[in-house]
């Protein structure tokens, strides 16, 4: 796993966002999305997202709520709020600004 | 499946089930369940570090919420505490409205007095480059009283050579007729008198204003043989054009020459705004002269103001330097001119603020003082309200006290409550000093420069919050903390009574009772001296009858009168026909109306009195009248005749003199068959000699505080002018007799147009008017302070009986009499009273020189003055202490007692 492509910083919070934004997941369903959509083409270590739902659910992008799952255990649901359709966006937007910049360098000759 | 199960998990829960699900998806693929667990593991990495975080996290967000919930509930008790206070303030309706209304009040007077202040003195003229600009005068004494214009040499001198200035210019007042350039142009459109100024092209270049619309002057458009051109203020325009967007390159016609409108000024530029030396009035338009082309050896023609602004850098000091520099220089140039001229003569530089507001800042200062005096006054009969809701509701906070409210909680609920009432007070205090505002500006009607241009801007709003929130501590705090640290037990126990911690409050409300009366006192002293001053400037003697006269001023055009037969001609028809007008009982004219703000003078030769060498040339005021003048205005005439009709151009030349003129020339003898004339010295068989044929009685041309000096007549028969003052005397009211002129105007001459048609007493009233602002407006302050001080001392002694009840039940039904509590009361009364009005008295004969030169003939601390304060204060106080003394003679014994 070493050898694939590692996150850039601050990145994990967009993904988890972006993947929120199609509805709500538990944590284990947000690893599993990420996965399946980059065909596990990024090391991410899959404990680190608990970290990084906790801090947005602070901050108030997300909000958890809790269900019973599918083998009877209560397991906590995240979902996107305004704020973080907000935050979403305007990362999303920056995020798109930083590709293009460094596509420009480079593609310089 | 229900949601929101009892027991919510945590972040070891959701780990396990990660490890769960990951590990039946590899079980599903195919890996042993133990190989398919440790590869779910370790794609979740450093688990025990994620768990801390999240434990951590997890802490930090339940910190948050407690904070939330903290300033939730802080913000919710703070809503209670509002809602609370406002329904304490209407259970006690009496108490909030007066509460109310003397906070606003206090803080509308303040707040409006500041806005003025704020404008003329803070602000001073509306121009960016105002605080570099200097008026330049020909001053002739050392006080730099003295303020003559300037002549065009003089000004081309100092334009050319001054080092201390990048801007000079030059202005005169002309006043002209104004006629067309109406819309339309066929619309009457009629004829009027406006206030032109010849300017040099730099002026608003200077002033640092640019047009509105159109272009601003350029040096090209001073220069003689330029085409015409004019520049309207924008009042004309939106008065006379009606704002019309076309007016730019239209031609108007200003005293008879035609001038193409080339641009319209900024709202509020009527440069000069406000009268500036000789520069009286604001102007209408502006008409472009190169003033230095009329450069001529002639320095005695001073008719010019001068503005001139100073480098950026160079101090008003340096300027006036530069001034000496150049004056010395004219008198080496022009010896016969300069060095004959008082030694004291010297080109002065005043800086245009304080020459625009230098007569009223003492005024203005003295009304922010008194206002503020009254506002501190208002705080303290404020507090006094406080300290006695306070005791009435000592109960009610003992009650919340005993069952557990903590003791910050109730101090917060009273700053609340003050808060509450004092930021309504606020608010309410706002909206009154706009009415107050507007008020005031009228009331003045033109009279303090630039006042009109005061109002709430945001420098006053930030004034009146400031006052607001000192009121607010003024007010509250010390009763709050007072109220809140009361010791409950003995509150409850009914124990408040002449206890140790009720009479020290009833020392601090008999204190504040006692500075609000000296306060009261040093505001009515300065009230009553304005009082004083101005009854003293009524009853000086004036020389002559305005009332049941009405007056009108016609200039009669130039161009259209242009010979002395056709000017009489006009004006002895108009006089015929004024005479015949229903009530009319005598028409006259002169110029110039006393008290009208114009004046003549100038030196006068008395035949055979050579003036000795080294004292001046006889001077005296001027005036031309037409015959019966000193009737209609019922000015005695003394000694010989006044002029008649024969008295015109070919009969002989005469003249009347005042009585002052006839003692100071020919002390001893009769004046009559003397000779005078205004026109230098003649040899005696000159024809220009005017024979003395009558003395009359001395008017006072400047009002109460200008003396006047020597004054002597001219027959406008004789000497006509184009301009002159009608003046009809009338038995049946002066309102009908002003259409009645104006149709007679119209009647003869269309075109001509009237100025100043009013009451003569209106228009000579006006010489007071700034005196009149000051004493009604210090009087009202007066007037407010002793209400408040009056109902401070009702309340305090009210209440003190209140809480004596018990005490004087007791005494009247042990025998006691009446008369004794009545005295009793009444004197603890007129105690307070006499205190504040000693130190009250002590203060103001230490304030009152700051009054200054707004006293007329009285002194600051005439006697008279304080000992009709003194009779008025103690029969106030002696009528506020009676109701509360009657109604303690009329406690019932027994009903106390049975209570």
């Amino acid at each position: 796993m070493t050898d694939l492509p590692s996150l850039p910083q601050g990145t994990l919070d967009l993904l988890i966002l972006r993947t929120l934004a199609r509805g709500p997941r538990h944590g284990y369903g947000v690893a599993r999305w990420i996965e399946e959509t980059t065909d596990d083409a990024l090391s991410i270590e899959e404990g680190s997202l608990y970290p990084a739902l906790y801090r947005m659910e602070r901050r108030g992008w997300i909000a958890a709520t809790w269900k019973k799952s599918d083998l009877g255990k209560a397991i906590k649901v995240y979902a996107l709020t305004d704020r973080g359709r907000v935050e979403l966006r305007s990362r999303t937007a920056e995020w798109g600004h930083l590709i293009a910049a460094v596509d420009k360098v480079l593609r310089a000759r | 499946m229900p949601d929101d199960p009892k027991e919510p998990a945590g972040i070891d829960d959701e780990i396990a089930f990660h490890v769960e699900m990951q590990t039946q998806r590899y079980v599903a693929a195919g890996l042993d369940p133990a190989a398919a667990r440790e590869r779910a593991i370790q794609r979740l990495g450093d688990i025990e570090r994620a768990r801390q975080l999240c434990h951590r996290i997890t802490v930090q967000i339940e910190m948050d919420k407690e904070t939330n919930m903290e300033r939730a509930a802080w913000w919710h008790g703070l809503r209670q505490d509002v809602i609370y206070a406002w329904r304490v303030m209407r259970k006690a309706p009496a108490f909030t409205l007066t509460a109310l209304l003397t906070i606003a009040m206090g803080i509308g007077a303040t707040t409006a007095i500041f806005s003025i202040v704020n404008t003329v003195l803070f602000r001073g003229a509306p121009y960016p480059n105002a605080n570099r600009i200097g008026v330049i005068w020909n001053s002739y004494s050392a006080t730099g009283l003295s303020q003559a214009a300037v002549a065009a040499a003089e000004f081309a001198d100092i334009r050319d050579t001054s080092q201390a200035f990048d801007g000079v210019a030059a202005l005169r007042p002309q006043t002209s007729s104004l006629s067309g350039g109406c819309a339309g142009g066929g619309s009457p459109c009629e004829p009027e008198r406006i206030t032109a100024y010849v300017v040099s092209p730099n002026l608003f270049d200077l002033l640092g204003v640019m047009p509105g619309q159109g272009r601003p002057f350029t040096a090209a458009d001073g220069v003689t043989g330029a085409p015409r051109v004019v520049l309207l203020s924008d009042s004309l325009w939106r008065r006379r054009f009606g704002g019309d967007a076309a007016i730019v390159g239209r031609t108007i016609t200003v005293g008879a020459l035609p001038r193409t409108v080339i641009g319209v000024m900024p709202p509020g530029v009527k440069f000069p705004d406000a009268p500036i030396g000789f520069l009286r009035m604001p102007a209408d338009l502006w008409i472009p002269y190169g003033w230095e082309q009329s450069r001529t050896d002639n320095r005695g023609n001073q008719v010019l103001g001068v503005l001139a602004r100073r480098r950026s850098g160079v101090s008003q000091e340096r300027a006036q330097a530069d001034l000496d520099t150049i004056a010395a220089g004219f008198r080496q140039r022009f010896p016969d001119r300069y060095a004959e001229a008082d030694v004291k003569w010297r080109l002065k530089a005043v800086p245009i603020n304080e020459q625009i507001v230098g007569d009223v800042r003492t005024s203005l200062l003295v009304l922010l003082g008194a206002v503020s005096v009254v506002l501190l006054i208002t705080c303290a009969n404020v507090a006094n309200l406080m300290l006695a809701r306070g005791t009435v509701r000592r109960r009610e906070l003992a009650v919340r006290s005993a069952l557990g409210a903590a003791r910050a909680r109730l101090v917060r609920q009273l700053l609340v409550e003050t808060g509450v009432l004092v930021a309504a007070g606020g608010a309410l205090g706002i909206a009154l000093a706009l009415a107050a505002i507007k008020g005031l500006v009228a009331l003045d009607a033109g009279n303090i420069p630039l006042l009109e241009l005061a109002g709430l801007d945001v420098t006053v709003l930030m004034f009146a919050v400031v006052v607001t929130m000192v009121t607010g501590l003024l007010v509250g705090v010390a009763p709050a903390f007072r109220h809140a640290t009361a010791d409950p037990q003995r509150a409850l126990a009914g124990a408040d009574r002449a206890s140790g911690d009720s009479s020290i409050r009833n020392r601090l409300r008999r204190v504040l009772v006692i500075a609000e009366v000296t306060l009261a006192v040093v505001v009515l002293v300065g009230a009553g001296l304005l009082l004083r001053s101005f009854a003293r400037m009524v009853s000086v003697p004036t020389g002559f009858e305005p009332a049941d006269t009405v007056v009108a001023q016609l200039a009669l055009p130039r161009a259209q009168y242009d010979s002395e037969a056709k000017i009489l001609a006009f004006q002895r028809d108009f006089l015929d026909r004024l005479s015949a007008l229903p009530g009319a009982t005598g028409a006259s004219a002169v110029y110039p109306l006393p008290m009208s703000g114009d004046g003549w003078s100038g030196t006068v030769i008395v035949e055979s009195q050579p003036a000795e060498s080294g004292l001046p040339e006889p001077h005296a005021e001027y005036s031309v009248v037409m015959p019966g003048y000193f009737a209609t205005l019922r000015i005695p005439v003394v000694e010989g005749r006044e002029f008649t009709s024969a008295d015109q151009v070919g009969a002989m030349r005469v003249a009347i003199v005042d009585d002052q003129f006839a003692r100071r020339y020919w002390p001893g003898e009769s004046a009559i068959g003397k000779r005078v004339t205004p026109f230098g010295r003649l040899p005696p068989g000159d024809t220009r000699w005017s024979t003395v044929i009558g003395v009359v009685g001395h008017v006072r041309r400047g009002g109460p505080r200008i003396e006047s000096e020597p004054q002597f007549y001219l027959p406008a028969l004789q000497a006509p002018e184009l301009t002159l003052y009608f003046v009809v005397r009338t038995t049946g009211g002066e309102a009908p007799l002003l259409s009645a002129i104006r149709d007679t105007v119209r009647a003869l001459d269309p075109q001509l147009p009237i100025a100043r048609l009013s009451s003569t007493t209106a228009l000579v009233s006006r010489v007071l008017a700034r005196d009149r602002f000051n004493m009604l407006l210090l009087s009202s302050f007066g007037a407010v302070a002793l209400a408040i001080a009056a109902v401070g001392l009702y309340g305090l002694l009210a209440f003190l009986v209140t809480q004596r009840t018990r005490e004087i039940g007791i005494r009247l039904a042990l025998g006691g009499r009446p008369g004794r509590v009545l005295r009793g009361v009444l004197g603890e009364g007129l105690i307070l009273a006499a205190i504040g009005l000693a130190l009250g008295c002590a203060v103001a004969a230490f304030a009152a020189p700051a009054l200054g030169n707004l006293l007329y003939a009285v002194e600051p601390t005439d006697p008279l003055t304080y000992a009709g304060i003194v009779v008025v204060l103690l029969a106030v106080a002696g009528a506020a202490s009676y109701l509360p003394a009657r109604r303690a003679t009329r406690i019932d014994a027994a009903t106390v007692l049975r209570n």
